[in-house]
């Protein structure tokens, strides 16, 4: 990885670099969870998560896998409805407003909650289709407007120079890389307040990860950025602070930087470590 | 990707040890091996036989439709000149018997002889019994196959006779005696009182009235006679009746009565037929029959069942007319249609006795082979040099010609006459009718009524029953594997679909069965109550889920997601219930208590009780499970990563469903719909038993139809093996399985391509 990046001529070091002298004490809270435990039917998947996602910051789920760190993040824009089964106690402050409270506009708050999945994931549309389409599930249809946002948040994607001579063309043409970026694009095209990445780079090459990762330490300063990620490394490079995650509880919680190179607790240390996996 | 937990995993055990090349395991890699190309060439052997099965139906299909679309050949035997024909007078006629054993040869001196078709050796001679003095001057014949010839003479008189030939087997062996016989009597009958010459003869004999005909130049005779065979001492009376009838001002070429009595044509000047109106006795009118100036009538002869008359021209011409009936209820004589030959004059034309065909012979001795509804010319070719005499056997396979003083034996090829792509697929002016049209009537009383072969309404009826059927399933079937797909419980998905599915095994003979004799009945009764289920049920629906969407969220709630739908039950069963029970009220308050008589008296819509709309009810019941089914699949099957995609950007359900779920699944739900068609087109027992069978091209959902499928079915066991009716019913099979073969492709195609447009996904 490092190797590739050199050749690709970003100094990763530098990544991470402004983030020194962060505290959480200091932060605006974008989402705040007093406590939350969630089942699968009656199987229990998270354990009394309390945490608060700091607003204009980039923050990673690390932890093993089914440890509930992909859960968590669908709870945060209620993907988890779609689930067959899944109940929740407990809530979740947007804003300081809960999002499950009853009468709750799912849509709206998906909306202002984006989300990029693991696996990229175009419509059967032109590129520039899958852009507006969130514009035009609003009802917005006047083409300057669309124009306007399909470059705005092309260029946002880091993508407009790879595609602005094929905007026409299907989105299924483009690579695994150029479509999560564009499934970015597609995401801040409406606008959102809070970027939900799951899992982003899990099904793409190196080269593509690195403009991804690139791509959302440019976001931070606009959105607030939560991400989950198997890689340990990929969340050192790009988040402010880190949440680590086992067997469906929040273990620890802190700056990016306190978190990888002085853990609170045993279990993160054993973790990133690499005691298992 | 740096996967920390591979680093952890170190090998810590020794090697397995295990040994991937004995005997025994290198032994059992080889059987694998076996068996996999094993399965592969019974894999392939299967898919080849399919496609091998089906190229050969189609094969076999085309072997038996295509000879009807052959022309026809003619084979000539050497002319033979025999001894005998050069003591005999000029010829006057020639016949052929039913076994084209016996052939007969009328001739100026009134004799009759009768020969052997094959070695033209002499059998038999009869001398007419001609009064002295007196020549024959005309000859007619009466309808083809009567075998019934009146002789014209120049002392104004007629003799009648016809000859007939008595098969028997004196010692097991087959004899043909030819004999001439006098119905009227051996005398001659006067036609002329004044005793001239009579130029030109008809006959026609009509349930025992004899119409005679005869011109003496300018001047018209017209003689009834009844005759009256008294039952119990067999004495023939004859009651005789003249007919006076304006005359005519030009010297007359040819007289023909139509064998009803009904008309009578004399063709006279350069081109003109004037019509006589038998029974009134009135002249019809005079029609011209060639429209350039210089040609000229140079034959007339009526074609089979003598509805039709045949005008051969100087140049080679031939046209058919008829008398059509117009608007204001005249009939009048109307040119049909028109054949070519060659450019020599039209000297005879001899009709087919079994069929609307016929032959015509030119001045130069061409003979050409012609239909008249299928409007085709089969064959043109020279059979003599110069001036010929013909005749043509009954069953229309041989000729005998006289030339030049020998006789020429002529074997005919001629099996499918009646086919050709305009008597299948266009408009045919059929005898009879008032103008051109479709008709299919493949059998009829009798052989002087020609079978319509059209299969413009078979098709039509096809297309007519798969659309009304598709316009019930299509949307139903389509919605509801969107929303069982998209919306519903698992659970209940899980038991739902293959319910509907298993609708798809109910012999469809059933359906029809239920169809025809209960719903055909019951939707004739209940007509409004019908209509206003179509009607209400959408609507009731929606009001249903306008409701439910302003009860109380905690009514709501208490719903699991997807179960909505079961709410719907007791709604569409309380809509069905009302609309079919309202039926009775609302007929007598809207359609005066009989929609029927309502529709086909003030709207003028024609009503058949077995109609489109039983058809399209009972078809679309049998189509729904095969859309729902493949549609079903097409819809769950759109990645659930685009549906949450759509989700994730703030859209809800039901903008997902419209703008991502839809357009994935199209070419899904499209094939589905293809196949569901050419699941209707080729559908065979519902519309047999619930059509009518009625083969008339009418959009009108209240009247029957008759498909392709429903016609071979139905006409299968009585046609002729090789016959016409017999191919052309194997064309109609060709004509369906390109239609759900066509139909069944272009879905596939489809579908192929778009799975390659979305192949990424």
């Amino acid at each position: 990885m490092q190797h590739e990046a050199h050749t690709h001529g970003i100094d990763m070091t530098a990544l991470g670099r402004e983030r020194q002298g962060l505290n959480m004490a200091n932060e605006q809270v974008a989402i705040d969870v007093p406590g939350l435990n969630l089942f699968y039917g009656d199987k229990q998947a998270l354990f009394d998560v309390q945490m608060t996602i700091p607003k204009k910051r980039v923050t990673a789920f690390i932890g093993p896998s089914g440890c509930g760190k992909s859960t968590l993040l669908r709870t945060f824009n209620r993907m988890n409805d779609l689930v067959d089964g899944c109940r929740i106690e407990g809530e979740i402050n947007l804003d300081g407003h809960n999002i499950y409270r009853k009468g709750e506009d799912v849509a709206e708050l998906r909306r202002r909650v984006g989300m990029v999945f693991q696996k990229p994931n175009p419509f059967p549309k032109s590129i520039y289709e899958n852009v507006v389409y969130g514009l035009r599930i609003q009802g917005i249809n006047q083409k300057r407007v669309l124009d306007e946002a399909v470059e705005w948040s092309l260029k946002n994607a880091a993508l407009w120079d790879e595609v602005k001579d094929r905007l026409h063309d299907s989105a299924l043409g483009l690579s695994g890389g150029q479509q999560q970026r564009l499934i970015i694009a597609r995401t801040v095209a409406v606008q959102p307040e809070v970027l939900l990445l799951d899992e982003p780079c899990s099904a793409l090459d190196p080269i593509s990860t690195l403009k991804v990762e690139e791509l959302i330490y440019e976001l931070k300063s606009k959105y607030t950025i939560v991400i989950v990620t198997h890689n340990m490394q990929q969340a050192a490079r790009v988040s402010d602070y880190t949440a680590f995650m086992y067997m469906g509880k929040l273990i620890e919680f802190g700056d990016t930087d306190t978190l990888f190179t002085n853990p609170a607790k045993k279990q993160t240390e054993d973790y990133i470590t690499g005691r298992y996996g | 990707m740096n996967d920390l937990a591979s680093e952890t995993m170190t090998a810590t055990s020794k090697p397995l040890g295990l040994d991937f090349n004995t005997p025994a395991l290198q032994r059992k890699r080889r059987i694998r091996a076996l068996k996999d190309r094993c399965a592969r060439w019974a894999v392939s052997l299967g898919g080849m036989a399919v496609l091998g099965a089906i190229t050969l139906i189609f094969f076999y299909l085309g072997y038996v439709v295509l000879p009807m679309f052959q022309g026809a050949s003619i084979e000539p035997r050497k002319p033979v000149q025999v001894a005998w024909l050069n003591e005999a007078g000029a010829p006057l006629l020639l016949a052929l018997e039913e076994q084209n054993q016996v052939a007969m040869r009328l001739d100026q001196k009134g004799q009759v002889q009768f020969f052997d078709a094959k070695q033209m050796q002499a059998l038999s001679k009869v001398q007419l019994p001609l009064p002295a003095d007196a020549q024959i001057t005309s000859v007619a014949q009466d309808q083809p196959g009567s075998n019934r010839i009146a002789l014209g003479l120049s002392n104004g008189q007629v003799l009648v006779f016809q000859h007939a030939y008595k098969i028997t087997y004196p010692n097991d062996i087959k004899t043909i005696t030819p004999s001439v016989e006098y119905p009227f009597g051996d005398a001659p009958i006067v036609l002329d009182s004044q005793g001239r010459e009579l130029d030109h003869l008809a006959l026609s004999l009509n349930s025992g009235t004899l119409m005679l005909a005869g011109s003496t130049g300018i001047e018209l005779h017209v003689l009834s006679l009844g005759r009256e065979e008294n039952l119990m001492t067999g004495e023939v009376t004859l009651s005789e009746e003249r007919i006076a009838l304006p005359q005519i001002a030009e010297p007359i070429k040819a007289l023909i009565i139509d064998p009803r009595q009904m008309w009578m044509y004399v063709v006279n000047g350069r081109a003109t037929a004037d019509v006589f109106d038998l029974r009134s006795k009135t002249l019809n009118g005079r029609y011209k029959l060639l429209a350039d100036a210089k040609l000229e009538v140079s034959n007339a002869t009526p074609l089979l069942g003598g509805i039709s008359l045949l005008i051969g021209d100087s140049r080679g011409g031939i046209g058919q007319w008829f008398m059509v009936r117009q608007d204001d209820g005249k009939a009048s004589l109307t040119a049909i249609r028109s054949f070519q030959m060659a450019d020599s004059p039209i000297v005879q034309i001899i009709p087919e006795e079994r069929r609307k065909g016929f032959f015509a012979l030119d001045a130069k001795g061409n003979l050409g082979i012609f239909h008249s509804t299928a409007h085709r010319t089969l064959l043109v070719e020279p059979v003599a040099e110069g001036q010929a005499l013909a005749t043509l056997s009954p069953r229309a396979n041989r000729m005998l010609v006289e030339s030049d003083g020998q006789l020429q034996r002529l074997i005919i090829d001629n099996p499918h006459p009646e086919i050709s792509w305009s008597s299948l697929w266009g408009k045919v002016w059929y005898e009879n009718y008032d103008a051109p049209s479709h008709v299919w009537q493949s059998t009829s009383a009798s052989t002087d009524t020609e079978p319509k072969l059209s299969l413009a309404p078979l098709a039509f009826g096809t297309l007519k029953a798969a659309f009304y059927a598709m316009l019930l399933a299509a949307p139903l079937a389509i919605a509801a594997a969107l929303y069982t797909a998209y919306f519903m419980a698992p659970v209940l998905r899980r038991k739902i679909k293959p319910v509907i599915e298993l609708m798809e095994a109910l012999p469809t003979v059933i359906l029809g069965f239920f169809a025809g004799l209960f719903l055909a009945p019951y939707v004739e009764g209940h007509l409004p109550g019908i209509f206003s289920l179509l009607i209400f049920t959408p609507i009731g629906i929606l009001l249903a889920g306008y409701l439910w969407s302003r009860l109380p969220e905690s009514i709501r709630l208490s719903v699991p997601d997807g179960w909505e739908s079961v709410l719907l039950i007791p709604m569409i069963l309380l809509v069905g219930y009302v609309s079919l029970a309202m039926s009775g009220h609302l007929e007598n308050w809207l359609f005066d208590g009989n929609m029927r008589l309502w529709l086909s008296n003030d709207l003028g819509i024609a009503f058949d009780q077995r109609n489109a709309l039983v058809v399209g009810l009972a078809m679309g019941f049998a189509v729904i499970p095969t859309i729902f089914s493949i549609a079903e699949d097409a819809v769950f099957s759109v990645p659930k990563s685009l549906t949450f995609g759509s989700l994730a950007l703030g859209a809800t359900p039901w903008q997902t469903l419209t703008r991502v779920v839809i357009l994935t699944a199209s070419p899904g739900i499209f094939s589905a719909v293809m196949i569901g068609m050419g699941r209707a087109v080729g559908e065979t027992m519902i519309v047999l038993m619930a059509t009518g069978n009625t083969a008339i091209m009418d959009m009108n959902i209240f009247e029957g139809l008759r498909t392709l499928a429903a016609n071979v079915a139905v006409e299968m066991p009585e046609s002729e093996v090789g016959g016409t009716h017999y191919r052309v019913l194997f064309l109609s099979a060709l004509v369906l399985l390109g239609f759900t073969f066509v139909m069944n492709t272009l879905a596939e195609v489809v579908r192929q391509r778009l799975r390659v447009k979305y192949a990424s996904l």
